[in-house]
C-alpha cells in the first residue's frame, strides 16, 4: 500500500492536523509570551523603588497615631458615659450650649471643664456648620 | 492691674505694632481672672468690653446654638466694641479658669480713631477675625465653603 491509501489508513491526515495545530497554538502561546516581556522587564526595573515606596508607607504608618489610638483619660471616660446619654437625647450633629445648658440642669459636676476635656481629646469634634458631633472612632 | 509692653508683645494680635504704639495700649489694658462658667459677654447686649484671652478655654455662641471653642492665648472675645452697632454677636462662656486683659469698648474705640496707623493695624487684624467668625454669626456657610475656625486654633 501507497500514497494517499496508506496516510489514510494510518490516520495521516487527523496526525498532521493535530500537528499542524500544535504547532500554530505554541507559536500564538510564544508570541504572546513575547508581548508581555515588556512588563516583566518594566516591573524588574521598578522593583527597587516599589520596594522603598513600600518601606517608606509602612514607616509612615507607624509614626502617625490614627483617631482611635487617641488615649482619653479615665476620669474623661468616666464622665463620657453621662455626657453621651445627654447627646443622644439632644440628637447629633447637636449645639455646644445645648448639652452645656442640659449637663448644668441634669446636675453634672462641673460640666464646663468636662465639656472643654472632650473637645481637648477629640472626643467631641467640631461639624463644620458650628455644631458638634460624637466622635465615635475614639 | 495693668497689663505691660512684653505681654502684649508676645500677642499675635499686637504683633504688627510697634513699642510707641504699644505704650498706648498698655495702660489702658487690664488683667483678670475669669472662672468656670464665667458670662464674659451676651448676644445682643452693649458691646462695652474687649477681652484678650492669656489662658483657658471659651466657649462663644451665637444664633441657632451655633458655637465654637476658643483655646489658644492671644484669641479674642468682643470685636463688636469696635464695630457698629456696637453690640456682642455671640455670648462667651469660660469653659475653665483663665486669665483675660480686658480693656473699655470706649478707650479701645477712641484709641483706633485716634491713631491711624495703630487703628488701621488693629482694624486689619480684627477684619480678618470677623471673617472668620461670620459664618456663626449668620449661619450661613459659603457654597462649599468650610469653616475650620475651631481646628485652626
Amino acid at each position: 500500500m501507497f500514497g494517499f491509501e496508506a496516510i489514510i489508513a494510518h490516520d495521516g491526515l487527523g496526525i498532521s492536523v493535530i500537528g499542524i495545530s500544535i504547532v500554530f497554538v505554541s507559536l500564538i502561546l510564544l508570541s504572546l509570551a513575547v508581548s508581555q516581556i515588556h512588563k516583566l522587564i518594566e516591573l524588574w526595573d521598578k522593583k527597587n523603588i516599589s520596594y522603598k515606596r513600600l518601606k517608606k508607607s509602612q514607616q509612615k504608618d507607624q509614626k502617625t497615631p490614627t483617631v482611635s489610638n487617641l488615649t482619653v483619660p479615665q476620669d474623661v471616660q468616666r464622665a463620657s458615659r453621662q455626657f453621651k446619654l445627654l447627646i443622644e437625647w439632644i440628637g447629633e450633629p447637636f449645639p455646644l450650649p445645648k448639652l452645656l445648658d442640659l449637663s448644668e440642669k441634669c446636675g453634672l459636676s462641673s460640666p464646663h471643664s468636662t465639656i472643654n476635656e472632650f473637645i481637648k481629646c477629640k472626643l467631641i469634634i467640631p461639624d463644620e456648620n458650628g455644631y458638634y458631633i460624637w466622635n465615635k472612632q475614639v | 492691674m495693668s497689663s505691660d509692653i512684653q505681654t502684649l508683645k508676645s500677642l499675635d494680635f499686637f504683633a504688627d505694632l510697634n513699642f510707641g504704639e504699644l505704650e498706648q495700649i498698655a495702660p489702658l489694658m487690664h488683667l483678670m481672672k475669669v472662672t468656670e462658667g464665667e458670662v464674659l459677654t451676651r448676644k445682643g447686649e452693649p458691646a462695652r468690653t474687649f477681652f484678650i484671652i492669656l489662658s483657658g478655654n471659651f466657649m462663644l455662641s451665637f444664633k441657632e446654638e451655633r458655637s465654637f471653642t476658643l483655646h489658644n492665648k492671644g484669641n479674642i472675645i468682643g470685636w463688636s466694641t469696635v464695630v457698629t452697632p456696637f453690640r456682642y454677636t455671640g455670648t462667651a462662656i469660660a469653659l475653665t479658669d483663665g486669665l483675660v486683659l480686658y480693656m473699655a469698648g470706649q478707650e479701645f474705640l477712641r484709641l483706633i480713631q485716634s491713631y491711624s496707623a495703630l487703628g488701621d493695624k488693629i482694624m486689619r487684624k480684627i477684619n480678618k477675625i470677623i471673617s472668620e467668625r461670620m459664618p456663626y454669626v449668620t449661619g450661613s456657610w459659603g457654597k462649599g465653603g468650610t469653616n475650620c475656625l475651631a481646628l485652626k486654633q
